[in-house]
């Protein structure tokens, strides 16, 4: 049976909040080293999604929870990405119909 | 974990069996919400993430009028309201009242400093002229759908605004709640689902600062 | 009773049979009386009772709409209608039909009653929840007959901009209609997925369950998925229309074909809300009146899963012509003819089903047989489509029209029909005349195909959908059209005359299986009473084991912990099977 009902611990709190503030200074000052394009947002999507990461599975509890829980979030980003992956499919390739139009 | 007092089982609605299943329903149905709602904000990050593979040049000249230091403090108030939130839920796990009651109004307290600063952030661009759709008048941004990324920016900062004051409602229903004494280790559901609410506003706080403030 | 024992050793639970009456004393619609009764309730039966109203209303609105519109196309150009409010005509149509109709029909109204009693519950995870969904279905459908007062909608159901970003007509409101029905949607299709996760009686495995319920399933998990991007895509819409923020209007600087994706985002798979409810009804019919164990089981219950999620990969195909890049059409094209395995999969299960089968043809099966023959054209019209070289010739024809009311009103329409036939006597715990029955069910039949059928003929000879006007040539196609509409009318217009008469003093009293069934909505007393049962049902066979006796179906265990139990049912037969 899975429970939801799993004691917070106060300590876990406190360190994930923590390391949520040190990834937001991360993300502001990588900014001033200007790293190239397309990198410069690979890196800052990559800490956000930390940032995520650290906030469903710690404050939101995932860990803890019930497997469906987990799946029904999974299967939402899942599906932001078949929506914005088979749209882009369409923006990034289209060929003017008529040259110059 | 058995949840045999009757003090928890005056809570359990007639179609349940037990605390524990209802407690579980509830927090999977708060669940799909939130799938309702990481969908609802996605057509706006896919429309977003279009523009931007469309005209990357736009978005690095527009995303300069924006206010960096604002922005990164609200990222600061939220994550901190995110914990505070958690916090409640821990005190009240732990029976104890008075601290749940706290941590509720500082997060309440947060999500007002949040959109105050939003407040001072709109209002500095009304008057450059930074409207959204037609009303734009700005003409600091050399590019001609310069009024789009606005658009975009307005419709996804003000979805989260609209978030972030329904959150306020909601964990202002929840101070009044525990003042009467409603919630214990053994009933919380209430505190619990409008936490996991609360941190999907904060979660696409995460997203939005990045992607609109941090351009260059 | 040497099997029961066993099953007592298996779950863990000390069995009893509890025999059900026929009739309660006090059934679910008696328990609580008077108008207010109704209007505050928080009964899913009750629930699922005024959506059926509410959406035979709407049904009744839409299908007065299409019989003008159809009128309207006795001759060319204008016999009755002006050009604009033709195109009204059809947009409201449309609408209303899609929806307020089709997309809330099986699930809000038929599933609403029978979901939390096929699994043996009480009532759906969230009742008070089920009951605001159903208001704010109403809000909706205010806003959306709003804009028909104050100068009604004519961008066509889809909403296409940059016209509907432009045109003069009232398109706010049906939109922010179509924005509040959205949230119905997801409200029901939240409540039937807890509901099925976290309800189920001991021993109602995933593999037990109905597959009414499993199709349910498949519908509630699109509606999660798809419905909120419709939602922000109609408020993007909205904010094009008043603060013109450019996204959509090439005008502006905004591209029209996004709002087609997203649009095509939520509505292709809204075709799979719409026709999914009704495979599951077709998977009930068909086992039932061929009294066989359903072949097949796991794969008509996955195959909806795999349809639910195929739909999404396949939006593109309603776009061929739009100026979409030539690469996502192709793969667009492609990935559309998967649709087709699983659905063929549904077809072939049940066509096995009833081969060797003892079939009995009662209404309820004549409507499967319809099902089965419409929707299958229906469906293979839907590949020729599909096809990008072909579609390019037959987009925006009547063959496209014709193929989604194959599929909409011949599958699914047919198969509320047929689950309305099926539930009938469980629900009002009257029997309609079955006679009349047929007799309507023949006159639908027939209409339907003269005026649909008419309508490939037309379509691939080039006949534009959404014409107000048209060359003389197609004239007589055109008028059979119309007669089909006519007998359509006059089936439907039966239908409502027998069932409201078995609901009067002269109606038959039902029994509480007429149909034999073993499913758990057949092992409660017609009508149900207000919590379903009055002692917890403990499932032990398989919902289509037709060979098992009903003895082994009807054991089950006291309810325990509280609230309230309706005491009227008197016990007049348990009997301990541990002895």
């Amino acid at each position: 049976m899975s429970s939801g009902h799993h004691a917070l611990s106060f300590k876990v709190l406190i360190s994930t909040a923590i390391a949520l503030a040190v990834l937001t200074v991360i993300t502001v000052a990588v900014r001033s080293i200007h790293i190239p394009s397309p990198f410069n947002i690979i890196v800052a999507i990559s800490i956000a999604v930390v940032k995520a990461y650290l906030v469903v599975m710690y404050f939101m509890n995932l860990r803890n929870d019930s497997r469906f829980n987990l799946l029904s979030f999974v299967f939402s980003v899942l599906f932001l990405l078949i929506l914005v992956g088979l749209t882009m499919l369409d923006t990034m390739f289209r060929v003017p119909i008529v040259p110059g139009f | 974990m058995s949840h045999n007092s009757s003090a928890v089982q005056s809570h359990v609605a007639h179609h349940f069996v037990d605390s524990e299943q209802q407690f579980d329903a509830a927090k999977f149905g708060m669940w799909i919400f939130l799938v309702t709602e990481i969908l609802f904000f996605g057509g706006l990050f896919a429309a977003y993430i279009i523009y931007r593979a469309w005209y990357p040049d736009l978005y690095t000249m527009a995303s300069t009028q924006l206010d960096t230091t604002m922005g990164a403090i609200n990222t600061g108030v939220l994550i901190f309201s995110s914990l505070t939130m958690a916090l409640s839920i821990w005190a009240a796990q732990h029976n104890d009242k008075k601290k749940t009651g706290i941590f509720l109004l500082v997060t309440i307290a947060c999500a007002f400093a949040f959109m105050v600063i939003k407040y001072f952030e709109y209002t500095h661009k009304f008057h450059l002229g930074i409207f959204p759709g037609e009303a734009y008048t700005f003409t600091g941004i050399d590019h001609p759908k310069a009024h789009i990324f606005f658009s975009i920016y307005y419709m996804m900062t003000g979805l989260h605004g609209i978030h972030v004051i329904i959150g306020i409602g909601l964990i202002f229903w929840l101070w009044m709640k525990n003042n009467k004494g409603s919630f214990n280790s053994a009933y919380y559901t209430p505190i619990e689902i409008v936490g996991l609410y609360w941190h999907l506003v904060d979660i696409i706080w995460i997203f939005l600062f990045p992607l609109l403030y941090l351009i260059d | 009773m040497s099997t029961s024992s066993g099953i007592n050793a298996d779950l863990g639970l000390k069995l009893k049979r509890f025999v059900t009456p026929d009739h309660p004393e006090v059934n679910y619609a008696q328990a609580e009386k008077g108008i207010k009764a109704w209007l505050t309730t928080v009964d899913h039966k009750k629930i699922g009772l005024m959506y059926l109203g509410a959406i035979a209303f709407f049904f009744f609105i839409g299908g007065l709409l299409a019989l003008l519109l159809r009128a309207e196309l006795w001759t060319p150009a204008k016999t009755f209608l002006d050009a604009d409010a033709y195109n009204q005509v059809f947009t409201l149509h449309g609408a209303i039909m899609i929806f307020l109709v089709l997309v809330p029909s099986v699930p809000a109204a038929l599933g609403n009653f029978f979901l939390p009693i096929m699994v043996g519950a009480k009532d759906v995870a969230f009742p008070r929840l089920n009951l605001l969904s159903f208001y704010i279905y109403l809000a909706g459908a205010t806003f959306s007959l709003y804009s028909i007062v104050t100068g009604a909608v004519d961008t066509g159901w889809t909403f296409y901009t940059p016209y509907s970003a432009t045109t003069g007509t009232s398109v706010v409101s049906m939109t922010l209609g179509v924005f509040i029905l959205g949230f119905s949607s997801i409200l029901t299709g939240l409540n039937f997925i807890v509901t099925l996760h976290k309800l189920r009686v001991p021993g109602l495995t995933w593999g037990k369950l109905p597959l009414f319920c499993w199709s349910l399933y498949a519908t509630s998990v699109i509606q999660i998925l798809a419905t909120p991007v419709l939602a922000i895509t109609l408020m993007l819409l909205v904010m094009e229309r008043t603060l013109k923020i450019g996204i959509f209007d090439p005008a502006l600087g905004g591209d029209p074909v996004l709002y087609q994706h997203f649009f095509w985002f939520y509505s292709h798979p809204a075709v799979y809300i719409m026709i999914l409810p009704g495979f599951g009804i077709i998977s009930e019919i068909i086992a039932i009146f061929s009294k066989r164990r359903i072949f097949g089981y796991w794969f008509i219950a996955l195959s909806s899963m795999a349809i639910a999620l195929i739909g999404f990969l396949v939006w593109g195909h309603h776009m061929f012509v739009s100026g979409q890049s030539t690469l996502s059409s192709i793969v667009f094209s492609l990935i559309t003819f998967f649709v087709g395995i699983p659905t063929g999969i549904k077809i072939f299960n049940w066509v096995a089903t009833m081969y060797k089968g003892s079939i009995s043809m009662r209404t309820p099966m004549w409507y499967a047989m319809i099902f089965l023959f419409l929707f299958t054209i229906g469906g293979f019209t839907g590949v020729t489509l599909g096809t990008l070289s072909v579609d390019v010739h037959l987009h925006d024809t009547y063959y496209v029209v014709a193929h989604f009311h194959y599929v909409m009103m011949g599958g699914m329409l047919i198969a509320f029909l047929g689950g309305l036939h099926l539930w009938w006597p469980k629900m009002t715990g009257r029997m309609y005349n079955e006679r009349w029955a047929n007799i309507a069910a023949f006159l639908i039949f027939t209409g339907f195909n003269m005026t649909f059928f008419t309508q490939f003929i037309l379509g691939a000879k080039g006949m534009p959908r959404r014409y107000y006007n048209y060359i003389d040539q197609f004239q007589s196609l055109h008028q059979f059209s119309t007669v089909g509409t006519w007998v359509l009318a006059l089936g439907f217009t039966i239908i409502l005359i027998y069932l409201l008469q078995s609901l009067g003093k002269k109606g038959v009293i039902a029994s509480k299986n007429p149909w034999n069934g073993r499913s758990l909505e057949w092992l409660t007393t017609t009508p149900p009473v207000l919590e379903n049962f009055t002692y917890t049902p403990v499932v032990i066979h398989g919902p289509y084991d037709f060979h098992k006796p009903i003895a082994e179906f009807e054991y089950g265990i006291e309810s325990h912990g509280h609230g309230h139990h309706d005491a009227s049912v008197h016990h007049s037969n348990e009997e301990s099977v541990n002895a």
